[in-house]
């Protein structure tokens, strides 16, 4: 959203610097994104009065002479068909730069030249667009003299030395009201702490309040818009009020034609405002939306009525019929869904409520009468219309913040004001079956205290929040009475004051504020409006936390890896279905992602290693030729099944993988020694015995004759070995490579300290075992032999053509 | 072997038989091409399977139960040199540790969870478009990899709502990995790191979330620091804050150079209700703010997409 300080400036009486100001909104109420500054884009701009005009024949030249302020006339050559002796135009004089184009690379400068040969042409009159307010080009602007007079700097009649906010729309998702200027300029002159006085719905319209005044049923100021004399009264039909809470129409009848001679302001509002001037009547509802932050939307009057075949307009809202169509305003023909929310005009859909106009029921040149909609609808529904049909208007931009039904009527009777001119109001009708009833909160002035760690007066409190529009309807002491009685909730502040005062502030919410429903919302405004800045820091005691046993034992894996030449991985939790492929998983058994990005992160992945075996390929050709890597990691399976909340089970798990490109020896007992080492230091027993099967996710990418099954007290904890050929090869890695899984949760259970340290000197001796069984078999034999003794392994050695192998074991008696 | 054989011999059939097509009238051979055409692939994909099989047979298997090689020497560990840690997990630890020192417990998030602890548990309105900014991935099923670690605040809240009754806070830090539906570029990545912080008490303001969060930014970059805030909108605080900290020295800050590092704000009151912690009686606050910026800023490092390349020749630099 832009925001024109300027303009912003004809509602707020603001004192201190842009910057300061700048500063204070994004402190206090928005982010503003960026500040694009325009004080200069009009610089030796004029408004000029053309004294002569002479048609130069057979060219679509006029040769003007212009009265600049200055004594001396100045000759300007003109092509606009509009030029005449008289107007007062816009001049840009030679050596400035034509605004339109002050943000392009090359900016261009208007100077002097001869034209027709003969003719000097100094500086230019310029079209709407090259002023960058509009899209004419088919004429010169023409500005009232009414407004100016020749010298003037264009800048300074419309306000064009600005400043202009790009406001984050994010940031105000729950604001609709500062999606008009008015709200906005709510909230500035309250952060400026000053009362800002207007009131939209207060002030404005009246016109459609013809005839006798009766006071309101809801005792405000005003008419009741229910006691219309209109004689035509459209029939509105609202098939559901949670979608449409309130529609506003107005007939209007032409009476006379909109001369659209001059420039506007409002014109000029638009243009800073991102909007374009198109037609009196599209420019006057564009205007109060950004005024007022409620859409219009006008209709052909007669094509409305034609459309559904009646004599008088019946207006219809509700939701669209699965397979409707509905072209629009653009030409698109449009299937509907059955949460649009449509127009219907005696049932017939003429429009895509808060989104987009209907073709047939368009406003053009020859439209006579109109009719005006102004109505909220429900953001829910306009926001699956939005996903759905990919309207992003700036009117449906305000719909989906929710806007508030209080401000139909007004709005749509300041349209009929601005409208006068050309069309007279005949009939009014105003459907609000359910009108909203104002939010009261109660809340002490010690809660609110006592949430911020602030000291505000009761006096500054109610100031800030009347400043921006909420009554305070009482403030009283009940300090000595019991507060469960009068519904208020005890103090928590835990101040040091033994009796605090109980000052109770009651608050009538004004109707823009359709956030505010409970005592928090009030302690924000309050604390924001007033600066969160001004709050004092102050640390909470604090209490000594328990330890994370898994968050610990990652941090000592990651300090054993990291001595021991390994590097940590991080890989996206999401795979392609061909890398499980690749790794012989079963694609099934993933939970598959409907909105991925692309193929590569369609699954979530069940297993570590096959990320690591991935990007083992990628590190290979850089090359890198060996390496050692490992992540930490959530992995999910199908099959682990849901956990008592219904969420899948989650498993931590640590894969490994060891790689080399030139090395021929056996990878698999450089990945067991790693492994081995990692239980080593978390002082784990395991049992490294033949893989029987690799049905298990993890267990699925490895070679059952090479790979073995790790154990703790005889429980499966994952697995560690050489991959089969063809997982190998569907990766294209070198021969040597090796790697292992295992499940975190069972370290974390088994895990500790304990470790025996011997100071005694150590002198090994060797023995040497002749045989065919296993180094495990062999193991035990030894292990009989010497039960006392530690026993690490040495080399096997086979000779050539033998059965046996030569066993060798270190022993430490 | 024998099966494969006859699946190459299927193939040739296969392919005799298309060849067959030219003899066919016009208006058949569309039909007949689509045909055969399925009987090949199912053909090949067998045959792909059987040359896998064939592959994997050829396996010698070894001593599992050894710790070396016939004949080969004792296999080593890599140098320490070649290790390292990842620079995201480092950064993590860091932050972690500090709010530890603070009296935080450490709980970790969840990288797959359900829309009541992402949304409905934090007070979003069913549908609200405020789900939307969070651009999140969806299953099958409906569940979605968190796109905060807001995601853990119903459990942390549960878990630990036993020590209001001792007088003692919540204190809880949730680090995590998040992910969000967006387009990768240098400065955007669908999946990254952030921290949650939680704090509920009988008598906590806003002005010792500032303190918590100015103490830890002060530990963290070991200097004295402004803080400055902006309001914010989210659904589970009330009143909510984006804060900022003046750039600190070490990553060449200037006076009037700000960064702002995260969201924060006072639990909303329907949280600690669903969370079954009485709002009339506890206040608390909470936090959220991302890793990967941090170590981005402290490195000089200009490309997000880095940490998660699995690069040796980066990850080896965090020796």
């Amino acid at each position: 959203m832009r925001i024109s300080l300027n303009w912003l400036k004809k509602f707020v009486d603001i004192k201190i610097s842009d910057e300061g100001l700048v500063r204070l909104i994004g402190a206090r109420l928005v982010e503003v994104e960026d500040v694009i500054d325009e004080t200069h884009k009009y610089d030796k701009i004029y408004v000029v009065k053309v004294v002569e005009a002479e048609k130069i024949p057979d060219t679509h030249l006029t040769r003007c002479m212009i009265d600049c302020g200055e004594k001396e006339l100045v000759q300007v050559m003109c092509g606009a068909p509009n030029v005449h002796e008289g107007m007062l135009a816009a001049w840009i004089a030679p050596g400035a730069v034509v605004p339109a184009s002050v943000h392009e690379d090359a900016p261009f400068v208007i100077g002097t030249r001869k034209m027709l040969g003969k003719y000097d042409s100094h500086g230019m009159l310029a079209a709407a667009d090259e002023l960058d307010i509009g899209e004419d080009h088919e004429g010169i602007i023409e500005i009232d003299p009414e407004m100016a007079k020749p010298g003037d700097l264009l800048a300074d009649v419309f306000g064009l030395n600005d400043k202009i906010l790009d406001i984050e729309n994010k940031s105000l998702t729950h604001r609709p009201d500062c999606f008009g200027m008015i709200g906005f300029a709510r909230e500035v002159a309250g952060i400026l702490g000053q009362r800002f006085e207007m009131d939209f719905s207060r002030d404005f319209g009246g016109c459609c309040r013809d005839g006798a005044p009766e006071p309101r049923e809801d005792g405000r100021e005003g008419r009741d818009p229910r006691k219309v004399p209109f004689k035509l009264l459209p029939d509105i039909k609202i098939s559901d009020n949670t979608i449409c809470p309130r529609l506003t129409a107005v007939v209007m009848e032409k009476h006379g034609e909109i001369k659209k001679k001059y420039l506007t302001y409002i014109d000029t509002v638009l243009a800073k405002s991102g909007m374009k001037p198109i037609s009196p009547i599209v420019d006057a509802t564009n205007y109060l939306m950004l005024l007022t932050g409620q859409p219009l939307h006008a209709y052909d009057y007669d094509k409305f009525v034609k459309v559904g075949k009646t004599d008088k307009p019946i207006i219809g809202v509700r939701l669209a019929k699965k397979n409707e169509k509905l072209t629009l305003l653009d030409d698109t023909d449009l299937v509907l869904n059955e949460n649009d929310i449509i127009i219907t005009s005696n049932d017939v859909p003429v429009g895509l409520a808060g989104a987009k106009g209907g073709k047939s029921t368009m406003i053009d040149e020859n439209t006579k009468n109109i009719l005006l909609e102004v109505a909220t609808f429900s953001l829910f529904n306009l926001r699956k219309t939005q996903m759905a049909h990919g309207v992003f208007t700036e009117a449906i931009t305000r719909y989906t913040k929710g806007q508030p039904p209080y401000q139909t009527l007004a709005v749509a009777e300041k349209c009929a004001e601005m409208l006068a001119e050309g069309f007279k109001v005949a009939g009014v009708a105003d459907k609000y079956p359910k009108p909203e009833k104002p939010s009261v909160v109660k809340i002490t002035t010690n809660e609110i205290n006592g949430l911020l760690g602030t000291d505000y007066s009761t006096e500054l409190i109610t100031k800030t929040l009347e400043n921006v529009g909420f009554q305070i309807t009482s403030v009283s002491d009940r300090s000595e009475v019991t507060t469960e009685k009068e519904g208020a909730s005890p103090v928590t502040t835990g101040r040091s004051d033994p009796c605090p005062k109980q000052i109770v502030i009651e608050i009538l919410v004004p109707e823009w504020r359709t956030d505010i429903h409970i005592k928090e919302d009030i302690i924000e405004e309050v604390g924001r409006l007033l600066g969160y800045d001004n709050i004092k820091p102050v640390l909470p005691a604090h209490y000594t936390a328990e330890r994370n046993k898994m968050f610990e034992m990652k941090r000592q894996i990651r300090d054993l890896m990291a001595r021991y030449g390994a590097s940590e991985l991080l890989t996206y939790s999401f795979v392609s279905e061909q890398l499980l492929e690749k790794a012989g998983l079963d694609v099934k058994n993933s939970y598959r992602i409907v909105n991925s990005i692309s193929p590569e992160l369609q699954l979530v992945r069940q297993s570590i290693v096959p990320s690591l075996l991935d990007k083992s390929f990628m590190n290979q050709k850089l090359p890198v030729d060996k390496f050692a890597i490992y992540e930490m990691n959530t992995v999910y399976r199908k099959d682990l099944g849901l956990t008592d909340e219904k969420v899948p089970t989650e498993k931590v798990s640590l894969g490994f993988v060891v790689a080399e490109r030139k090395n021929q020896e056996t990878a698999y007992y450089k990945a067991k020694k790693y492994a081995a080492k990692l239980f080593e230091e978390l002082n784990i027993v395991v049992e490294f015995v033949p893989l029987k099967s690799n049905k298990l996710a993890e267990a699925k990418p490895f070679e059952v004759k090479r790979s073995a099954e790790i154990l703790v007290d005889g429980k499966y904890i994952g697995v560690v070995g050489e991959f089969k050929n063809s997982v190998r090869s569907a990766f294209k890695l070198a021969p040597y490579l090796a790697g292992f899984e295992v499940d975190m949760e069972t370290l974390v259970t088994q895990m500790s300290h304990k470790k025996q340290i011997n100071l005694k000197e150590q002198k090994p001796e060797d023995l040497t075992l002749t045989t065919d069984k296993s180094y495990a078999a062999a193991l035990a034999e030894v292990q009989k032999k010497y039960p006392e003794a530690k026993i690490k392994p040495g080399t096997i050695y086979q000779a050539e053509g033998q059965k046996t192998r030569n066993i060798t074991f270190h022993i430490e008696k | 072997m024998e099966k494969l054989e006859k699946l190459k011999q299927e193939l040739k059939k296969i392919n005799a038989e298309a060849a067959s097509v030219k003899d066919l009238p016009v208006e058949k051979r569309a039909e007949f091409g689509r045909k055969i055409n399925a009987k090949k692939q199912e053909v090949l994909a067998k045959l792909a399977e059987a040359e896998k099989a064939l592959i994997d047979v050829a396996a010698e298997p070894i001593d599992v139960t050894a710790w070396s090689g016939t004949n080969e020497a004792m296999p080593e560990f890599y140098s320490t040199e070649l290790g390292s840690k990842h620079p995201l997990m480092t950064e993590l630890n860091r932050v972690v540790e500090i709010y530890q020192m603070m009296g935080f417990e450490v709980m970790e998030s969840r990288q797959l969870d359900d829309e009541f602890h992402m949304f409905d548990s934090l007070n979003f309105a069913k549908e609200h478009p405020a789900r939307d900014g969070y651009d999140t991935f969806r299953t099958e099923e409906g569940l979605i990899p968190p796109a905060h670690t807001s995601t853990m605040q119903h459990r942390a809240l549960k878990k630990y709502k036993y020590k209001l009754e001792q007088g003692e806070p919540v204190a809880v830090v949730v680090p995590g990995r998040v992910y969000r539906n967006e387009d990768v570029d240098a400065t955007h990545e669908h999946t990254f790191y952030q921290c949650e912080g939680i704090f509920v008490s009988e008598n906590c303001t806003l002005g010792n979330m500032l303190g918590v969060l100015r103490e830890f930014f002060e530990r963290y970059y070991e200097q004295k620091l402004e803080i400055r805030t902006q309001p914010g909108y989210f659904p589970f605080t009330e009143p909510s804050v984006e804060f900022m900290i003046e750039k600190p020295k070490v990553l060449g800050g200037k006076k009037g150079d700000w960064l702002e590092m995260l969201g924060c704000g006072m639990i909303h009151p329907n949280v600690l209700k669903m969370a079954g912690i009485d709002p009339n009686k506890y206040h608390g606050f909470a936090w959220g703010g991302g890793i990967d910026r941090l170590v981005l800023l402290r490195y000089g490092l200009g490309d997000i997409r880095v940490f998660e390349s699995g690069n040796l020749n980066f990850l080896r630099e965090f020796n």
